[in-house]
């Protein structure tokens, strides 16, 4: 299971494709176009007649549906999850093409007429790219909110894949068992180029309480000027070998090596993100990458783990879901919203983390198909 | 020195000699010889300080030397470098500010004019208090960290670490800086402390962060007036905090990191939250980022960015579209830098003014986002931002504003403070143990804006200006380099585009250096004497100025009439002066100064507060004193003077032959005729040149048909002459608030004041205690009253009751027992230096003379039209002026120039 739905995340496409599966098996498709990523969802086409065992098998990591008790056989298959960068449209229009996965409601006529060359779209790229895939395509994107999409999505998550919520504390990974009667209300901060924070009380009840521009793309867009990386993974990576003490001022350099116990700061708080650069002569090639970049991450990773338990506390919400590509599993980006929610909360808040943390958009909007099959499906 | 071995009456302090006498008399004596020839010591035979009207030194464990009656009294001080807080610092992870005392250099002589008034009417010279407050001058300064050693030399050169220099001049045998401690603030307290130790040989004491900055926030939002400012879309408007509603509040504090404290008052506070993202992150990823060598520079290249091409927008991602239904616009940065990541651009494909302007907004923004949040937890609607961050920068604080506004729904209050920077360290000053700052009423402060770095506070470094000549230097260095003093130009205001989003701000001009739309920090002037003028009838709602100058087109006219004022200002101040090259050169520089002035205000009208035409005035002369002109006008007032008092006689003889109720009439008539003597006025300046004093006065006074365009006379002339055989009682004692010198007074008032005297009203002359313009000061008055007095037995009478004339001086017991029939005439000094008058901030003298009090007279356009036209008064009050400017003619009264103001309001019982 690990390897099947984590390694998606690192491919452009879904390892569970088979080749003896012919590209016409494939049914829905949504996209979540965002400022950095798009975010596509699929699900094959195995249907029941040609369900094998290896289908059966897999209905753990994937979304499977029992033979014969769903309306929509065409959904009984998998779904499956790929992203592309924005900025590298065509490939994802590509891939969609050569999948023909836009025909998807063509090849299955028991789907509703209503899906007919229609792919669920949301995030901003839904209006932007609308024409663009009309031209490409000759589909219309079917624009869909992007936070009922979110939350559609982290809905659809927690109450379906187990496990899939786990919290993160000093390097370990911790499974959370939701218990679906007591789900609600909770917060849900997704962390995309920027950061939505949304009250979720319950399906389709949802607000949008506040949000901040400091997310992902603020990471990826300073850390590339600053550092020259290639890639938001390359970035991610150096943060993992860096030393922010280089660059930050800690509360211990102002006060001279002291703690402040007073007001609960130990020496090695940072009073003040990238402090440090200012005080010597230095030029940006005289820091390493590596320490601007794990600075960096500092920053906005405590920053949104603040802002959200501010919000969460404003609300008397316990549970601090945090999705969004900006975590992609990363081990010191979770790390440090969870000591920043600690921190902040003295203990009070959780903060919680999604497995599907990226595709939450475009596995809402995959739910707004009318016909999507899934409302029903527990985790079993 | 005789006086100092007569008994030594002692002020009211519980802990007054802790020594012998004989010990204070040796330690007087050793400084006696050992003093220097300093500047600012008294001439020699003279003992040490005099004391004014005003005591102008701490007087902790001080005495009184001498008696009243002989020797003017000295104060000592004999624990005075212990007992006198002289420097308090804050050294910051990047700057270091400094707020040092220094008393004042009044040293205005206690002359028998006011001995008399202390026991005619009370006043005891505003030393009431069991504990005194510190009467001098706050300055404030700062210094980069990194550059310490300025600020250290800074500190020794003004010997701010022995208590000023004046404390080591007084204690020249003490062994040096013993255990001399300074309070310090800050994180650099701790690591700098050794540095101090060895340079300067004192010790840091360490104060607690949070306590100073609260003790300094409290201080300044009860203490000063215009303190606090909201700041939306480029708008400043100062808010004016009830003290009894300033708690709960959130403090802000923007340094290298933030820290937000929330406040329930003094002393009670708890430091609720905070973040790393401060100013210490815009500086180091700017320098990163940019290759800004400060964080000035850094600030200033904001102004001319365009965010647009970092920011990621929600126009962006939604293809220029708002998103609507979640309350985000098109403009909305939806991911700070994040258009970053999207192109194939590197770092130096990105303008540095565009990234110093993202990453600006995002701090600003995500500071006043936590910040909001925070108070919204403590349900604190308002939040006051501090710290050096901000410095001013109209694009920071409207986007912590617009954020706060933004996430409150305009439920919560963005406020910022003058004296951002200076919260930590003036919090250290009052860490002292006598900081001498604890009683202090906004009407004791006074403040003042000398030019000049870096008194003015609002450069981070410049030079210490050690003495007037260096300044005029510096003047003329800052003139010469061009329009760098003269014509800051702030920033356009940004203007929100609807839902969280920006326009860019543009700049008017490519010289703008980051702190011009700084609001400049003035010395602050403890003055412990002033006091809120009793007879107002609501000091709260009292607002002096008629003029609102933050209409632009008020104070393009205000500025251009004292612009060209001023040539011929400077002609009278140089003449004043000798007319010597030094006066010249003087001269120039005020005139450069003040023209800085009036560019820095034209630019930023709240540049040192909320700004009155009362204030602009008052700022000239305050220049005009910097530059050492003690009174320009010194030599027309004279000549105007001796004219008028040579044709009084004959008015008094021309008034004396009409019946009461004509020459009642005559006399208002005449106050408002001779009121057309003016030097403030340009129209009357030019009249002088058409004729003499006395034809002007005729030609004024045949001018004089009723009605006037304010003419309240009938009834005011029912209140005195009542009507039939009713005949009223008269006033027990009226205040006249004189205005200018020569005709003004002399034909003017001094008739009036008589005709009250012989109604048997006590009169009170109240003057400017500094000479303004051609006003007449209460240092003048007495001679002149004693002048006329020669050719009048009831002025002669009522002056020697009042104490004026100097034969009847001997003693004063005798004057009391031989003029006991007779009212007195008596001068008061008003406690202030400027053509017009802010009540709330007057002398002791004038508010003990007050007490007794039923009729207020306020004479000219500085004192009734400028200021006071619309102030309410408890006792009878008569606003008497003749409008000598078309334009305010026109505003106020809907009249023309020379038209005639007689306003009369009865007590308001």
């Amino acid at each position: 299971m690990e390897c099947g739905m984590r390694g998606q995340l690192e491919e452009r496409e879904s390892k569970i494709m088979s080749p003896n599966q012919s590209t016409a098996e494939v049914s829905h498709l949504a996209v979540d176009i965002g400022g950095s990523l798009i975010k596509v969802v699929y699900s094959s086409s195995n249907n029941n007649n040609e369900a094998d065992d290896k289908g059966k098998k897999s209905s753990n990591d994937c979304v499977g549906i029992p033979n014969g008790s769903s309306d929509y056989p065409v959904l009984c298959g998998r779904l499956h999850f790929a992203k592309f960068e924005t900025s590298k449209i065509n490939d994802c229009l590509e891939f969609i093409s050569s999948k023909q996965l836009h025909q998807c409601a063509d090849w299955h006529h028991e789907a509703s007429s209503h899906d007919k060359n229609i792919i669920k779209a949301t995030g901003g790229g839904a209006y932007k790219f609308a024409d663009l895939f009309k031209e490409k395509l000759g589909v219309s994107l079917d624009k869909v909110d992007e936070m009922d999409c979110l939350v559609a999505g982290s809905n659809f998550l927690l109450k379906t894949v187990h496990p899939e919520a786990f919290t993160y504390i000093d390097g370990r990974e911790e499974y959370v068992q939701i218990d679906h009667n007591d789900l609600y209300p909770y917060l849900l901060v997704n962390i995309g180029s920027g950061v939505s924070m949304i009250k979720v009380d319950g399906d389709g009840k949802f607000e949008r309480v506040s949000g901040t521009s400091v997310g992902g793309g603020t990471f990826w867009g300073l850390g590339k000027l600053l550092t020259k990386c290639k890639s938001f993974d390359e970035l991610l990576e150096l943060s993992q070998k860096g030393n922010n003490r280089v660059i930050d001022m800690l509360v211990g350099d102002i006060y001279g090596g002291v703690d402040c116990p007073k007001i609960g700061l130990s020496s090695t708080a940072i009073a003040s993100s990238f402090g440090k650069a200012i005080s010597e002569n230095k030029e940006l090639e005289d820091y390493r990458p590596e320490d601007i970049s794990r600075s960096l991450l500092r920053l906005i990773s405590n920053n949104i783990g603040q802002i959200s338990y501010l919000n969460a506390l404003r609300f008397g919400l316990n549970r601090i879901f945090f999705g969004g590509f900006f975590i992609r599993g990363h081990a010191y980006t979770m790390d440090t919203i969870s000591v920043a929610v600690h921190f902040w909360s003295k203990g009070e808040a959780k903060a919680m983390f999604l497995r599907h943390e990226g595709f939450l958009g475009a596995l809402g909007a995959f739910t707004s198909f009318e016909s999507h099959g899934l409302n029903d499906i527990t985790t079993h | 020195m005789a006086g100092l071995t007569e008994d030594h009456p002692q002020i009211g302090i519980d802990d007054i000699i802790d020594g012998s006498e004989q010990k204070l008399n040796e330690d007087i004596v050793e400084r006696e010889s050992g003093g220097g020839a300093r500047e600012m010591a008294p001439p020699a035979g003279n003992s040490i300080h005099r004391s004014g009207s005003r005591p102008q030194l701490d007087l902790s464990k001080a005495a009184i030397q001498g008696n009243f009656e002989e020797r003017d009294p000295t104060i000592l001080l004999p624990n005075q470098s212990d007992d006198i807080s002289h420097l308090a610092l804050d050294i910051g992870g990047s700057l270091i500010k400094l707020i040092y005392f220094s008393r004042h250099e009044d040293r205005s002589v206690k002359d028998r004019r006011k001995k008399f008034l202390e026991e005619k009417i009370g006043v005891s010279n505003g030393i009431r208090r069991s504990y005194p407050i510190l009467g001098g001058r706050l300055h404030f300064v700062k210094f980069e960290t990194a550059k310490i050693n300025e600020c250290l030399d800074f500190i020794s050169s003004k010997q701010l670490h022995r208590g000023g220099m004046d404390a080591h001049d007084w204690n020249s045998d003490a062994p040096d800086n013993e255990n001399a401690v300074i309070k310090a603030t800050g994180g650099g307290a701790h690591k700098f402390a050794d540095l101090f130790k060895e340079r300067l040989g004192v010790s840091i004491e360490k104060e607690d962060e949070m306590n100073c900055l609260v003790a300094g926030a409290n201080f300044l939002l009860k203490a000063i007036r215009h303190e606090a400012f909201t700041h939306m879309e480029g708008q400043k408007e100062f808010v004016q905090i009830d003290q009894n509603d300033l708690f709960p509040y959130l403090l802000v504090n923007i340094g290298s990191g933030v820290s937000m404290i929330k406040v329930d008052g003094d002393g009670k506070f708890q430091r609720v939250s905070g973040t790393n993202v401060g100013g210490g992150t815009y500086w180091g990823l700017g320098k990163l980022l940019t290759k800004c060598k400060s964080f000035d520079e850094l600030l200033e290249l904001s102004q001319r960015g365009d965010n647009r091409t970092i920011d990621m927008l929600v126009g962006d991602i939604y293809g220029g579209m708002d998103y609507s239904k979640i309350g985000l616009s098109a403009s909305t940065i939806a991911s700070s830098f994040g258009k970053a990541i999207s192109e194939n651009k590197n770092l130096e494909d990105y303008r540095p003014e565009d990234i110093s302007l993202s990453l600006l907004r995002m701090i600003s923004y995500n500071i006043g986002q936590i910040s909001y949040l925070n108070a919204l937890r403590f349900g604190l609607k308002r939040i006051f931002f501090g710290g050096f961050f901000i410095r001013g920068h109209a694009y920071t604080m409207d986007t912590i504003s617009f954020a706060v506004h933004f996430w409150s729904k305009g439920d919560a209050q963005a406020m910022f403070l003058r004296h951002e920077g200076f919260l930590g360290a003036l919090g250290a000053f009052m860490s002292y143990e006598k900081h001498g700052l604890d009683d202090l009423m906004v009407h004791h402060l006074v403040e003042r804006f000398p030019m000049g770095a870096p008194y003015t506070g609002g450069k981070i470094h410049g030079p210490p200006l050690g003495d007037l000549n260096e300044k005029i230097s510096w003047m003329a260095k800052f003139v010469q380099k061009g329009t760098e003093i003269t014509g800051p130009v702030p920033m356009a205001s940004p203007r929100t585009t609807g839902l969280g989003g920006f326009e860019v701000p543009s700049s008017k001009g490519a010289t703008l250096r980051s702190d011009a739309s700084n609001l400049n920090v003035g010395v602050l002037h403890l003055v412990p004497t002033l006091e809120v003028f009793p007879l107002l009838a609501d000091p709260k709602i009292y607002e002096p100025n008629t003029i609102d100058l933050a209409e632009q087109g008020e104070l393009q006219y205000w500025f251009t009439v004292l612009s060209e004022h001023l040539p011929d200002l400077v002609d009278k101040a140089v003449a004043s002066e000798g007319g010597t090259d030094d006066a010249k050169r003087r001269g120039d520089a005020f005139a450069r100064a003040f023209s800085a002035h009036l560019a820095r205000l034209m630019e930023e009208p709240a540049a040192y507060g909320k700004l009155g035409l009362a204030n602009l005035l008052e700022l000239r002369e305050e220049c005009l004193r910097e530059f050492q002109f003690i009174d320009a006008y010194r030599s027309i007032k004279q000549r105007e003077n001796e004219a008028s008092l040579a044709v009084l006689p004959d008015l008094l003889m021309e008034l004396d032959g009409m019946n009461e109720e004509t020459r009642l009439l005559t006399l208002i008539e005449g106050v408002l005729a001779a009121n057309i003597f003016d030097w403030g006025s340009r129209a009357c300046v030019e009249l002088y040149h058409k004729g003499t004093i006395i034809e002007i006065y005729r030609m004024s006074r045949n001018k004089m048909q009723r009605p006037w365009r304010v003419d309240d006379f009938d009834v005011f002339k029912e209140r005195m002459l009542g009507s039939g055989d009713e005949k009223p009682h008269p006033h027990k004692r009226a205040l006249l608030f004189v205005d200018n010198s020569g005709a003004d007074v002399v034909l003017g008032m001094l008739p009036l004041a008589r005709e009250l005297l012989r109604r048997g009203t006590e009169v009170v002359l109240v003057a400017n205690s500094l000479p303004a313009l051609n006003d007449v000061t209460a240092m003048e008055l007495p001679d002149i009253v004693a002048e006329a007095a020669k050719h009048c037995d009831i002025l002669r009478r009522a002056a020697e009751a009042g104490g004026l004339l100097v034969d009847a001086m001997i003693n004063s017991q005798d004057v009391n027992k031989e003029n006991s029939s007779s009212v007195p005439l008596m001068v008061v000094e008003n406690g202030c230096g400027s053509p017009c008058i802010d009540l709330r901030q007057v002398s002791s003298e004038l508010a003990a003379a007050a007490k007794d009090a039923d009729l207020v007279i306020l004479e000219g356009m500085g004192r009734a039209l400028h200021t006071n036209f619309n102030a309410q008064f408890k006792c009878d009050a008569l606003k008497l002026a003749m409008v000598k400017n078309q334009r305010l003619a026109e505003k106020l009264i809907k009249g023309y120039i020379y038209d005639c103001v007689c306003r009369y309001e009865p007590a308001s019982s």
